[in-house]
């Protein structure tokens, strides 16, 4: 990105945007990953020698929680991801397409809406209409449906239903775009060729949408394995994800070398998936490499 | 020569420095002092009166840090420049940071004259640094659910409040690891009998946990749990607003939650550190933030109004139902009674 020598004004503009990956990301990971393989802080901590312990710690599971934790964290993150983009997808198309401008304005901002308020407000909103005494439990009751509370809160169920909300607008913004840019005319020609409304949808406009689907869930997966305040305060003691393992070796056990190989294999292991999930998609709408 | 324009020039010149650089000279006369406190109540009348008065007769400036968690801080930190000068935590962290060699093991009256009027517990062998105030751990109960008051610890296993007890997740609490050991004593051979600990812990089930105790007020306030463990201060604090609510102290004994100070070895102001523990001991200033929040002044002189004397522990007598776990013993093996707490509650 050099002109006879000097930077271009590409460069230039990119500058801050590295900056800030290598300030608050490249940087904090490298400390990390190097705590991780320590006995301790090595800059504070004379004795503090190289180890491969806490990773041992994490593979033998000596104490039958961190493999669950693991696969927890993965069955939520996953099944967050497609609750959202099955509520998303027909939400984006329709929004997508829809004619009225007012109609479209409307409807992004109830999309829109709940991202302005916080997340510990929205898991607390949740935690007062799913817990016992929430409105749900009571209104049950008061109908004579049920007379013990239902299991609603402090488990994987409350968990989920609350992530799913914080986390489809983040779906739905990312889908409307890509399927407002597809162009109508391709469906319209199916279907003037004989294909059905549905068939026309799954043949032209799903295909074609697959790199919106692709962002979509990246963004959802990511952003649902790495919540703390919402599995926290949702799952009780049912729920145990990493991202929860982690905070509890940093704040009360005080071994920041474990949470740091915890990081590490949480890292490693969600880059697999999207590898993963990146071939499938690109297989399926016979392209390579959609993201 | 000098112009008599070059001169007004170089004039305003060393002027602009002079107002410039002059607060960062009187910042380097000032010393400050690095603290750690609580936020909420106790923050509001430290930041409000307790501080400013300190920093005016000490001529000094108090940096305070609310922000939790504060022991990965000080971890995090140089060991000769620590990030603080005075740890303010509860009594488990303080034994974490001892065993780092992030704080100093004893406080004595030496560098703290009102050491010397603290109850025994405050500088006991349970401890490290000075205890300043101390919440007694027991049952926060409803009122209004035709409950009687709980008389024993036992009373929470009561069948009647299955799904409506409320404890800790306790790998995250100190109040729920408080409560694993003395579930040892009360069911077992003593606060370190874990595997009685275990099977009362799995009897408790099905039981409602929190991270905090904030968290387990509300639920208490709203209903949601009938019964739970708390601490005293997390109760008497809705006095006068008619909330259905009461505290009971079980006959077995209460457990000690408490507020401990402490000084790093590193810090460049270990001096004004003391000073600043000698302060927080110092009866009026006890009596002042005891009031404010309901917690139990370590210092044997201070005299509280009738109505926080009549419920807080003012006495040798009272003071003697305090159970102090042994910190020590329980960070050594917290990894191991995190793994079992962590299954047995799932679930």
């Amino acid at each position: 990105m050099t002109t006879r020598g000097r930077p271009s004004p590409i460069a230039w503009l990119l500058a801050p945007a590295a900056l800030l990956f290598v300030l608050f990301f490249v940087l904090p990971f490298g400390v990390m990953a190097a705590m991780s393989v320590f006995s301790g802080n090595p800059v504070n901590n004379p004795n503090a020698f190289l180890t491969t312990r806490h990773y041992e710690r994490f593979v033998f599971d000596t104490a039958g929680i961190y493999h669950d934790a693991l696969w927890a964290t993965l069955r939520i993150g996953l099944i967050t991801t497609i609750i959202s983009l099955l509520i998303g997808y027909p939400l984006a198309h329709w929004m997508a397409r829809m004619q009225s401008r007012l109609g479209h304005a409307l409807v992004l901002m109830a999309v829109i809406a709940p991202m302005l308020t916080g997340i510990v407000v929205r898991t607390f909103a949740w935690m007062t209409i799913l817990q016992d005494k929430g409105v749900i439990n009571t209104l049950l009751i008061q109908w004579g449906l049920t007379d013990k509370p239902l299991p609603l809160m402090y488990n994987e169920f409350g968990t989920i239903v609350a992530l799913v909300h914080i986390y489809v607008p983040f779906m739905v913004l990312t889908l409307t775009g890509v399927i407002g840019r597809i162009d109508e005319r391709l469906e319209q020609a199916a279907r003037s060729l004989g294909a059905g409304r549905l068939r026309a949808f799954v043949e032209v406009t799903l295909p074609l949408s697959l790199p919106g689907i692709l962002a979509g869930s990246l963004l959802v997966f990511a952003l649902s394995i790495s919540a703390y305040v919402t599995p926290s305060l949702m799952g009780g003691t049912d729920v145990l994800t990493l991202p929860m393992l982690i905070a509890q070796q940093v704040g009360t056990s005080f071994n920041p070398n474990f949470a740091g190989a915890l990081g590490v294999i949480l890292l490693l292991v969600s880059l697999a998936i999207v590898i993963a999930y990146n071939r499938i998609l690109a297989r399926l709408s016979g392209e390579q490499g959609l993201a | 020569m000098i112009s008599r324009r070059k001169a007004l020039h170089a004039g305003a010149g060393l002027a602009v420095l002079a107002t410039v650089g002059a607060p960062s000279i009187l910042h380097a006369q000032t010393k400050t002092l690095k603290i750690t406190t609580w936020g909420g109540k106790w923050g509001e009348v430290m930041k409000g009166t307790v501080l400013p008065a300190f920093e005016k007769e000490f001529k000094c400036t108090v940096s305070a840090d609310q922000a939790f968690p504060f022991v990965p801080k000080l971890q995090a930190s140089s060991k000769n420049d620590p990030i603080y000068d005075v740890l303010h935590t509860n009594s488990n962290e303080q034994w974490n940071s001892f065993t780092e060699g992030l704080v100093m093991e004893k406080i004595t009256a030496k560098e703290v004259p009102n050491v010397a009027d603290v109850y025994p517990y405050a500088v006991s062998d349970k401890i490290v640094g000075v205890t300043i105030f101390t919440s007694a751990i027991g049952l926060g109960y409803r009122t209004d659910k035709g409950l009687t008051k709980p008389t024993s610890w036992k009373d929470l296993a009561d069948p009647k409040l299955a799904g409506a007890r409320g404890g800790y997740i306790i790998p995250v609490n100190s109040l729920g690891q408080a409560h694993l050991m003395m579930l040892g004593k009360v069911y077992g051979k003593g606060l370190t009998d874990l595997d009685a600990a275990y099977k009362a812990l799995e009897a408790l089930k099905p039981i409602k946990l929190v991270d905090f105790t904030g968290q387990m007020e509300k639920m208490l306030l709203s209903g949601e749990v009938s019964e739970g463990v708390i601490h005293d201060s997390g109760v008497y604090r809705y006095e006068g607003q008619n909330q259905p609510v009461d505290f009971a102290g079980p006959s077995e004994g209460v457990l000690a939650l408490e507020q401990v100070l402490n000084v790093t070895p590193g810090s460049k102001v270990k001096e004004l550190g003391f000073a600043y523990i000698d302060y927080m001991l110092r009866p009026d200033i006890q009596k002042m933030l005891a009031e404010a929040v309901w917690y139990s002044p370590a210092n044997k002189k201070v005299k509280l109004d009738a109505k926080y004397d009549a419920k807080l522990l003012t006495t040798e007598a009272k003071v003697a139902t305090l159970i102090q776990p042994d910190w020590k013993w329980y960070n050594a093996r917290k990894e191991d009674i995190d793994a079992r707490v962590t299954k047995i509650l799932k679930g």
